[in-house]
């Protein structure tokens, strides 16, 4: 299950986050944890560094791009290689849409397109699709290029 | 680490920064508002999407809907089912499934959507069924059934992954249905579209999870090799490590199906599917080292692999090797080392924590100067994992205590918090109570620890202990002044802790008592109660007539288990009648049940974490106390002398009998005490008069002496009967005894609780049990075996060679004769690398008599699986070395 991906900016704050199968009240735990365990090495972090970490049966992977930090959290199945997956795929389509190193008004302002390149790429906590292309013509109901 | 606001919302930020947010200001109302576009007879399908974006910020950040506000949004959105646009089409999907309509609205979208998945867009199609499987309930899902059946097998793969995974989610709340999909399902697990295949995996083995010979089936089908997704590849990998583990291996040729499978997926070209294979190979039951190693090789190269998440996996997995065959990681040492200064902190901390399990005793120091200049740099949550695996290997290696004392003073004199301070402090108290050298030294650390301690608790925990360990070292006088020193510094709390403390030196050093007095009379006028009445009862006990009474109640505690006193306490009346202390059940059961449990849910957590292995020996000696105090209470047994051991609990019953009775044997001298713990589960009986006739049926040494029934035992008050029998003065006395409860039952009426006047004998049939050598050997390890060793003299050993047939491996050999001799494995020489040809075991103890007693135990295997032993014992007594020999040959 992948139980969190979470968009902050460089300074924690949070700008867009989906929980999959996490009861409301556990959210706000998740999210302080997760920037606390994550500031010091995001300090010095170059963009599209990877960092990973794990907790008790839960596995968490982050990197960050221009002005946003993207954090995958999962577990069972969803370990750290697997979630690299998750995140590649989110990265990417990030990328694809706000452009290279996104600012956090850039990011913002693509919102939308982000939540179903979200939509795309996770379902209910499962990973549904991983290819950038792919995403893009889904979020834009494009039939996919032969 | 350092502390971080917590995170805000981004509402919440009212930096300069947030003007520059399209979302700045945002108001629930006044987008609701500007949702009405969507009643809008022309659609502006742009402005629509706009407020659908501002819509779906409102949900993620955290902003409800009241109902009413919930369905106008729903109904509203729905109508825009009438644009043609696709953008904003693909907007509307979301939209549902986000504000999730309940029950009786969904009807409202249903037409729609169904026809959308009939579409000839593909697309169209793939949407509608996820939005369709999200909020439809059972009902509605038989209608659609057919339709999801085609679109598993679809030839678009998009509409295919969305009913696949729909399908998966759907498994949870209607799996009848989900299950009549099997043949598709499998059907799709053969698609040429990767992801299909991945998610069709997926699904087919939750349909089958329950039934094993499927689940056997379908792995050994596509291990033949149709898969090559490597994500589906990776759940095979899984799916095929779940079938060994439950088919154990072949009964011919002995082979481990499936293995091979595992070793052709090493060679896969992608990461991920390699490591998932080295992991599962790792985590087979029983590998062997021929099996390890080509895993193990894999897994060294990705300690070197650019990516971070491949190095975090390896030394992850290896760690884990590490705490069951550390020998099988030695070779990854250097990978490893490397990794100390690895920019994620994750991935330094588990090197790490692996090095400090596989390094060998001459590379602690190379080691401990590594993780000195590492310490800074990491957070206080891996800290402490790094002091517990250093804690670990100071137990591992007791000769190394000085380097290893002295980090974690040092680290302790460090900044960091409360958790992480405990694990240092908690590491020290191990190592001086496990590490009689080190005691000196590790009281000295913590006397200036609490010089300069902000954690009231730690003081008091340490303060405590100095009570304790000072007056016995060589040089008490010298702590007084770190003691004194709180007295004068701290809070009222830590003050209180430093008068307990002081007293215990002047009751126990004879030679400090005049100067103890005088600093205790200086407590006097403290302006806290409880530090003056302290210090004032101290100063009454010091200062009159020396009472062994009184000072064993003030100093030693109480010897009843407290659970007994706050029980008694609790039903006990304010009458003139004064609280009778000897009332007090002295029974450890309950107590004792709770010590019990504590290993069990720690092997759970870290099944051979050294320092946990430590925890529970202390939860041992401090039973054997209460044991020895219990005993003392008992005037039949007061004749005694000296307790030597306490057995640990055997059970005499089955689980979940209606009497429960377990059996702890106390060895003295010249006499056994067996101590039956009995507690009846039925609330209808009462029983009285209960003692236990013990049978000899073999060992003519033993002489019944006295008994100690137990006079009333209702049902969940555990009870204790004795039965003592005299052997003759120090030998090793051998014996078995048949068991029969006896006691006179009385009808409890459970309404009222009464117990009715007349009752009636009866007796119970309990399993037998056994006086053994290893009754008489008491587990006392030594810090440095080759010294004690080479202390004894060489002349008095005894040597022997014994042939013990064929074995699978020689762990279990070294298992089976360490539980016989019932002593104490040195330096981590309980465990055998597995496939070894040889091992040396050491083992210390101390006989009966209080005699020092050390086995060198040697064991070989041939390539006919024949195992041969060479036992070598050097004792104090070299009666007791023969004894040693007698009790292998028996």
């Amino acid at each position: 299950m992948i139980l969190c991906v979470l968009f902050t900016n460089r300074t924690g704050n949070v700008l867009l986050e989906r929980f999959h199968g996490l009861p409301a009240e556990e959210r706000l735990h998740w999210r302080s944890f997760l920037v606390k365990l994550t500031t010091e090495n995001l300090k010095t972090a170059r963009d599209d560094e990877v960092f990973v970490a794990s907790h008790k049966s839960v596995f968490i992977v982050y990197t960050v791009i221009g002005d946003i930090c993207i954090f995958a959290v999962g577990k069972e199945v969803y370990d750290e290689l697997a979630l690299m997956e998750v995140l590649n795929a989110v990265t990417a389509s990030v990328k694809e849409v706000c452009r290279k190193d996104p600012s956090e008004r850039l990011f913002l302002e693509k919102y939308g397109k982000v939540c179903l390149c979200l939509d795309e790429i996770i379902s209910q906590g499962a990973l549904e699709h991983t290819d950038k292309d792919r995403i893009r013509r889904l979020t834009r109901l494009k039939p996919l290029a032969e | 680490m350092a502390l971080v606001p917590p995170p805000l919302k981004k509402d919440d930020d009212i930096d300069d920064d947030s003007e520059y947010s399209p979302f700045y200001g945002i108001e629930k109302s006044a987008v609701l508002q500007e949702a009405r576009c969507f009643n809008d007879r022309e659609l502006d399908p742009r402005r629509c999407a706009q407020v659908i974006t501002k819509l779906l910020y409102l949900i993620n950040q955290g902003e409800t809907f009241t109902k009413n506000e919930a369905t106008d949004v729903f109904f509203a959105t729905t109508k825009l089912f009438q644009s043609k646009d696709i953008g904003l089409r693909r907007m509307v999907y979301l939209m549902i499934k986000e504000i999730s309509p309940s029950s009786d609205e969904v009807i409202i979208v249903t037409s729609s959507l169904m026809k959308d998945m009939n579409s000839k867009t593909d697309l169209y199609r793939a949407n509608a069924i996820r939005v369709l499987c999200r909020i439809t309930d059972g009902g509605l899902l038989g209608q659609i059934e057919r339709y999801l059946k085609q679109a598993v097998v679809d030839k678009n793969p998009v509409v295919s992954s969305a009913a696949l995974v729909s399908g998966i989610h759907l498994l949870q709340s209607n799996p009848e249905i989900v299950k009549r999909w099997s043949n598709e399902v499998q059907e799709a697990v053969q698609s040429k579209a990767p992801l299909v295949q991945f998610h069709g995996l997926a699904l087919l083995h939750q349909i089958r999870q329950n039934d094993r010979l499927a689940l056997s089936k379908l792995v050994s089908g596509l291990t033949r090799g149709s898969v090559r997704s490597p994500l589906a590849q990776c759940l095979l990998i899984r799916y095929t490590s779940q079938v060994i583990a439950e088919s154990g291996p072949n009964t011919m040729t002995g082979d481990r199906p499936f293995y091979d499978f595992l070793e052709i997926c090493l060679r896969n070209k992608t990461d991920m599917v390699m490591f998932e294979a080295a992991r599962a190979i790792t985590e087979l039951s029983g590998v062997t080292s021929r099996e390890l190693t080509p895993a193990i090789t894999v897994l060294q190269l990705f300690l070197s692999s650019s990516k971070p998440v491949l190095r975090f996996a390896a030394v992850r997995t290896l760690n884990k090797v590490a705490m069951t065959q550390p020998l099988a990681v030695t070779s990854c040492n250097i990978d490893m080392e490397s990794l100390i200064s690895d920019q994620n902190r994750s991935i330094a901390t588990l090197a790490i924590t692996t090095l400090l399990k596989t390094g060998n005793e001459g590379s602690v120091d190379r080691l401990m100067k590594q993780i000195t200049g590492f310490m800074p740099d990491i957070a206080d949550e891996f800290k402490i994992v790094v002091v517990e695996a250093i804690r670990s290997l100071c137990l591992k290696f007791p000769q190394k205590y000085r380097i290893l004392m002295n980090f974690l003073s040092n680290i302790l004199r460090e900044e960091g918090g409360f958790d992480y301070k405990k694990a240092i402090v908690d590491s020290i108290l191990i190592l001086i109570r496990e590490i009689p050298d080190a005691k000196e030294s590790g009281l000295s650390h913590l006397c200036e620890f609490i010089e300069d301690c902000e954690f009231t608790y730690l003081s008091t925990q340490i303060l405590h202990l100095l009570g304790n360990e000072g007056p016995k070292t060589a040089d008490p006088s010298k702590y007084i002044r770190y003691v004194y020193n709180r007295v004068i510094l701290e809070n009222a709390t830590v003050r209180a802790s430093a008068v307990s403390a002081l007293a215990k030196f002047g009751v126990v050093v004879e030679g400090l008592r005049p100067r103890i007095l005088v600093l205790l009379r200086r407590c006097l006028y403290d302006n806290d109660d409880e530090v003056r009445d302290r210090a004032t009862l101290y100063l009454s006990v010091l200062t009159d007539e020396p009472s062994s009474i009184k000072e064993n109640a003030l100093f030693q505690g109480l010897d009843v288990p407290l659970e007994n006193l706050e029980a008694s306490l609790q039903v006990y009346e304010p009458s003139e009648m004064p609280f009778d202390l000897e009332a007090v059940p002295r029974d450890v059961k309950a107590h004792q049940q709770m010590e019990k449990k504590a290993p069990t849910r720690s092997e759970k957590k870290a099944a051979k974490d050294a320092s946990q292995k430590a925890a529970a020996d202390g939860g041992a000696s401090k039973s054997f106390e209460a044991y020895e105090k219990l005993l003392n209470s008992i005037p039949q047994f007061s004749g005694f002398g000296k307790l030597f051991k306490s057995s640990a609990p055997v059970e005499l019953t089955e689980a979940e009998t209606e009497y429960a009775v377990n059996l702890i044997k106390h060895v003295y001298p010249g006499h056994i005490v067996f101590q039956f713990n009995c507690t009846n589960t039925i609330s209808e009986q009462l029983l009285e008069n209960v003692s236990v006739v013990m049978d000899p049926l073999e060992g003519e040494d033993f002489n019944q002496v006295t008994t100690k029934p137990l006079a009333s035992m209702p049902c969940g008050v555990p009870g204790q009967a004795f039965v003592a029998f005299e052997k003759p003065e120090g030998a090793c006395s051998l014996g078995k005894f048949s068991n029969t409860l006896r006691f006179y039952v009385k009808e409890v009426d459970p309404s009222t609780g009464d117990a009715d006047e007349d009752g009636y004998e009866d007796e119970y049939q309990l399993e037998d049990s056994e006086v053994t050598a290893a009754d008489y050997i008491l587990k006392a390890g030594v810090s440095n075996f080759r010294n004690a060793w080479e202390s004894l003299d060489s002349e008095l050993e005894r040597v022997d060679e014994y042939s013990l047939g064929v074995r699978e491996n020689l762990q279990d050999d070294v298992q089976a004769v360490t539980t016989i001799l019932g002593m104490q494995t040195c330096e981590g020489t309980d465990l055998v690398p597995s496939n070894a040809r040889s091992h040396t075991c050491l083992l210390a103890g101390r006989f009966l008599g209080d005699i020092q007693v050390l086995v060198r135990l040697s064991v070989g295997i041939d390539s006919q699986k024949q195992v041969a032993m060479k036992l070598a014992v050097r004792s104090e007594d070299p009666a007791v070395s023969d004894i040693i020999h007698e009790i292998i040959n028996s």
